[in-house]
């Protein structure tokens, strides 16, 4: 697992909004998406991803509901609802902002200075 | 933020749901990773370990989802609730009394505040009926106060006030109702057709009054209330039309008013018009008021009562240049004064009701007081466990929180019983005869009440948490653990808290009772004072003679043969008539002219009281006489001019002679020489509002045929207890007429303790609370000293052990309690003079500052709380130096 980095703090919700923001899951496959759109690369710790589910469908930006699995198992899936879409946007933007800013920050060479 | 609370009362609703629903959502999860695991070769047993040490404590995982959710503030809340419950269980004693002191407090102040919100707080019935007016005529320099208005006021100043929307006048009576043989008397109110518009509520079916209908030749007609429609008519749709009998007179039904129809405290279940003549309504007619007929008004929406007020002054002093009496109508001081209806309809009880509800208030404090000061102790004995948990870690806010839950456990629980307790008062205070009093019969308890205890008791939860919060989040906590003490130590600033409680519960509870005392000792005053007559043994009764039966002269003949009747009954000694009995309740004066009588300057016109008297009228009432002789009933056969003043009057108009032989004319201006009265004898003066009437306006009596009214009381001396002759009174009236029932059997004591009721029940419950007050303070100190003892045991054994004498001890006590006791006796004389001062509306020839009630207030203070410290103080003495020391 060398190849795995730690979640930045705050990062865990961003990346679920993201993943539910794809197609409707249900936690396990929020697990599962979030590992295949990171490219393996990011691990969530297993003991967050749920309290973190609730925090953010009791702020409202993500709506749950009873539905079947893909082997019919009876399963909750979450969808984002317009505010967790207008969160995911700004989040994005954001660390997109912030990510860029650290970026040429560290490639800043002794001739620039 | 709001959807927040939705989502979270979503999952308190479905608490069961959402357990079920994490639950099933984590097995999910748990067993497709588990098949994910075990397709990619892993065995079962493996997978299951992996899992478990990846994900960790499902518990925890849940734990942290229903934080997530907000739902762990409400199992908290709950796990604080049930601690609280197992402590207060586990201390039944301080329980029990935490809880009685607070049901008796709150269920004092429940059932004063249902009395003031019915009366003083919640609106008239009507629309807008903070806009509703009531203008009456008012000469003060005549002794007259109120007088009404009369018909020509109503006439002058309908639509001439711009103010007013709208302007009506209504008269109480009441009437006889029904076919001959089945007839009843019934409350009645007459009014102007404008009337129902005026109060903004009108008949529910059918029309109200027309202009039309206003003369005695064209007022056949009559509304309904909703009970009279339902029980004479069965409700019956169809009623509009029918006929009803009214004195014998048959009236066309022309309306039903809605259920929640009631004017003011009217009782009236009919509603005619208020007709006239026209000659009554002329400029001649302003001031003949008489305080029969009532004026109210509505103002227009954006006028004022300051406003109305002036144009009212303004129309008056227009009119009144012309009038041939205007200068006496002035030097009265004559004005029509524009007041709130609802205010001025309940402003003669509005001080008492305050000053009742100050007492419970006082109540709620001492009693509040006891239980945080009982609190304070309890927290005193928990001090090392609560360091022991602060030092596990219990934050500030948690230690803070389980002492709201606590507390609000016990004012919750504390105002149910309260609310109980406030039933029962409301219940008392109908046999003390609150719903006689203006609006009372409005009296209710409702869920409005119950939700203002609902929040008093939240309130009063959350204050009494901060002293005991404050206790506990002290830094002494720390030492607690230190301390080799079982208790703990108590710091200087705990101990000064208490005792500080103590003397503003000794200051307050001698205020109450000085209160007390001077509501007392005034009632006493007032019951010395002598109506002016003998009122045990008289037997009065109310008969009202149809005008369309009884021409004056059948009402004669009525009078004679009723006296005649009454004369021959076993136990009778004499019976008379009078138009209107003292303590009737009916009030209103008339001018009278002596002859000869020139006003001095500054000296105005007076109103005086003035009777009809028929039969042995002064020997039945036992009056005095002064000189000359009583009227008999010859003098009414005899229609011979002549009077009997009572000594005021003959005070007033012939100081300098003997009013025997003098004359006078009934009426405000000299009349023809034949029309006057000659004085034949002088009475003493009798009270006819009540005993504290205070101005002696004097009265006239004049012979019964002058003074003939639709309506007379009939007053019977007997040997026998008066009210027995209650029922064969009835039966002469009816041998006489079957039609004409007696109204208002009440023996003279009788009325006179009616009264008096506005001042007994408010005596008598300001008596309730000091005894609750006083029974609450003994109880407070004796639990505070009982702490101290017990707190200085080891002392108080070293001391022994080193020779100290049991006396000495003893004395130690003595003197602290003694020490809270001036202190709080100080503050109480203090507090207790300022309270008298705004006492002094309901006091009736009580000096403010009453030394022997002050000292009776502090004697009683002294030996209650005195005998509640010796107790304590003697256990302190009896302390042993050898199990005190051996103890820790």
């Amino acid at each position: 697992m060398g190849k795995t980095a730690e979640l930045l703090p705050g990062t865990l919700d961003m990346l679920i909004l993201k993943a539910v923001s794809l197609k409707p899951l249900h936690g396990y496959g929020v697990l599962l998406r979030i590992r295949q759109i990171s490219r393996d690369a990011l691990e969530i710790p297993q003991g967050s991803l749920y309290p973190a589910l609730y925090r953010l469908e009791h702020h409202d930006l993500i709506a749950s509901e009873w539905g079947q699995s893909e082997n019919n198992r009876r399963a909750k899936y979450y969808t984002l609802t317009p505010a967790g879409r207008r969160r995911l946007r700004d989040e994005t933007a954001g660390w997109n902002r912030l990510a860029s800013a650290i970026a040429v920050a560290l490639n800043t060479t002794s001739e620039e200075v | 933020m709001f959807k927040r609370f939705r989502s979270l009362f979503r999952v308190l609703t479905r608490r069961r749901n959402f357990e079920d629903g994490m639950s099933e959502e984590l097995r999910f999860h748990i067993e497709q990773w588990t098949d994910d695991l075990v397709r990619s070769g892993m065995s079962p047993g493996k997978a299951a370990r992996l899992i478990r040490m990846e994900l960790g404590s499902v518990d925890n995982i849940k734990a942290d989802c229903r934080e997530a959710f907000g739902v762990h503030l409400f199992d908290e809340l709950r796990r604080q609730l049930s601690y609280a419950a197992r402590l207060l269980r586990k201390t039944p004693g301080f329980t029990a009394t935490a809880l009685l002191t607070l049901a008796v407090c709150f269920g004092a102040n429940l059932t004063i505040f249902a009395v003031i919100d019915s009366v003083l707080l919640r609106p008239l019935p009507f629309p807008e009926s903070d806009r509703l007016m009531t203008i009456f005529n008012t000469y003060p320099k005549a002794g007259v106060d109120r007088d009404g208005s009369s018909l020509t006021n109503y006439y002058e100043r309908r639509g001439h006030i711009p103010a007013f929307a709208s302007l009506s006048i209504y008269s109480y009576g009441t009437e006889i109702i029904g076919e001959p043989g089945s007839t009843e008397r019934e409350q009645t109110m007459r009014v102007s057709p404008d009337f129902f518009s005026t109060v903004g509520l009108g008949p529910l079916i059918g029309r109200t009054f027309t202009e039309e209908e206003t003369t005695s030749q064209t007022d056949h007609v009559a509304i309904l209330s909703d009970t009279f429609w339902r029980q004479r008519y069965n409700a019956d749709p169809n009623v509009i039309g029918r006929q009803i009998r009214v004195n014998s007179v048959p009236r066309t039904v022309v309306g039903v008013l809605p259920p929640a129809f009631r004017f003011l405290s009217s009782d009236a279940r009919l509603f005619l018009r208020l007709a006239s003549r026209p000659e009554d309504r002329g400029p001649s007619r302003r001031h003949s008021g008489g305080n029969v007929i009532q004026m109210i008004a509505r103002l227009k929406p954006g006028s004022t009562l300051t406003q109305a007020q002036s144009q009212v002054d303004a129309q008056n002093a227009a009119l009144e240049v012309d009038d041939p009496q205007a200068k006496m109508i002035a030097e009265a001081g004559f004005r029509s004064l524009v007041v709130s209806l609802h205010a001025d309809h309940v402003a003669a009880i509005r001080p008492t009701l305050l000053l009742l509800q100050a007492g419970a208030i006082a109540l709620l404090l001492i009693g509040g007081v006891n239980l945080v000061n009982l609190l304070l102790i309890r927290a005193s004995g928990r001090v090392k466990e609560l360091a022991v948990r602060q030092a596990l870690g219990a934050s500030r806010g948690y230690v803070v929180s389980e002492v709201v839950v606590e507390t609000t456990l016990l004012t919750l629980v504390g105002g149910l019983l309260g609310l109980a307790i406030g039933a029962g008062g409301i219940h008392l205070l109908g046999v003390l005869g609150a719903d006689r009093l203006p609006l009372g019969s409005r009296i209710v308890f409702d869920a409005r009440l119950a939700l203002v205890a609902l929040v008093a008791a939240i309130i009063m939860g959350i204050v009494f948490a901060v002293p005991i919060a404050w206790f506990n989040l002290r830094r002494h906590l720390g030492n607690a653990l230190q301390s080799e003490s079982r208790g703990g130590t108590s710091g200087h600033g705990a101990q000064i808290l208490r005792h500080s409680f103590i003397v503003s519960q000794i200051a307050l509870a001698f205020i109450l009772l000085a209160g007390s005392g001077l509501l007392g000792l005034s009632l006493q005053r007032v019951m010395a004072v002598s109506p002016g007559f003998q009122s045990d043994h008289v037997l009065t009764g109310q008969i009202l003679l149809p005008w369309a039966n009884y021409s004056e002269a059948a009402r004669l003949t009525f009078v004679e043969s009723l006296m005649d009747k009454i004369g021959h009954l076993p136990g009778v000694l004499s019976a008379g008539v009078v138009n209107n009995v003292p303590f009737s309740g009916n009030s209103g004066k008339s001018a009278a002219t002596a002859m000869g009588h020139v006003l001095r300057p500054g000296e105005s016109a007076r109103g005086h009281y003035s009777y009809g008297v028929g039969g042995d009228y002064f020997r039945v009432m036992g009056f005095s006489l002064r000189a000359g002789r009583f009227l008999t009933a010859d003098d009414s056969r005899r229609s011979e001019r002549v009077c009997v003043v009572d000594e005021d009057f003959a005070r007033h108009y012939w100081p300098n002679a003997s009013a025997i032989g003098q004359r006078l004319w009934d009426g405000s201006e000299a009349g023809k020489d034949a029309e006057a009265f000659t004085v034949v004898g002088i009475v003493g003066g009798a009270k006819q509002t009540g005993l504290t009437e205070d101005e002696a306006q004097g009265a006239i009596y004049y012979p019964y045929v002058f003074r003939i009214s639709d309506s007379f009381f009939v007053a019977v001396r007997t040997s026998l207890p008066p009210e027995s002759l209650g029922l064969t009174l009835q039966r002469v009236v009816r041998q006489i007429d079957p039609d004409i029932p007696v109204n208002d059997l009440r023996s003279m004591e009788t009325r006179i303790a009616d009264s008096l009721v506005a001042r007994r029940s408010p005596a008598l419950l300001a008596g309730l609370f000091s005894g609750i007050a006083l029974l609450l303070t003994a109880t407070g100190t004796y639990g505070v000293l009982s702490y101290a003892v017990a707190q200085r045991r080891r002392e108080i054994g070293l001391r022994m052990a080193l020779g100290a004498q049991p006396g000495e001890i003893r004395r130690q006590f003595f003197y602290l309690s003694l020490r809270l006791l001036i202190g709080g006796t100080i503050l109480g004389v203090i507090g207790a003079w300022l309270t008298s001062q705004s006492m002094q509306a309901v006091l009736f020839h009580v000096p403010a500052l009453n030394l022997a009630i002050l000292a009776g207030a502090a004697f009683v203070m002294g030996v209650v709380s005195l005998a509640a410290c010796l107790l304590p103080s003697q256990r302190a003495a009896r302390i042993s130096p050898m199990e005190a020391l051996a103890e820790e």
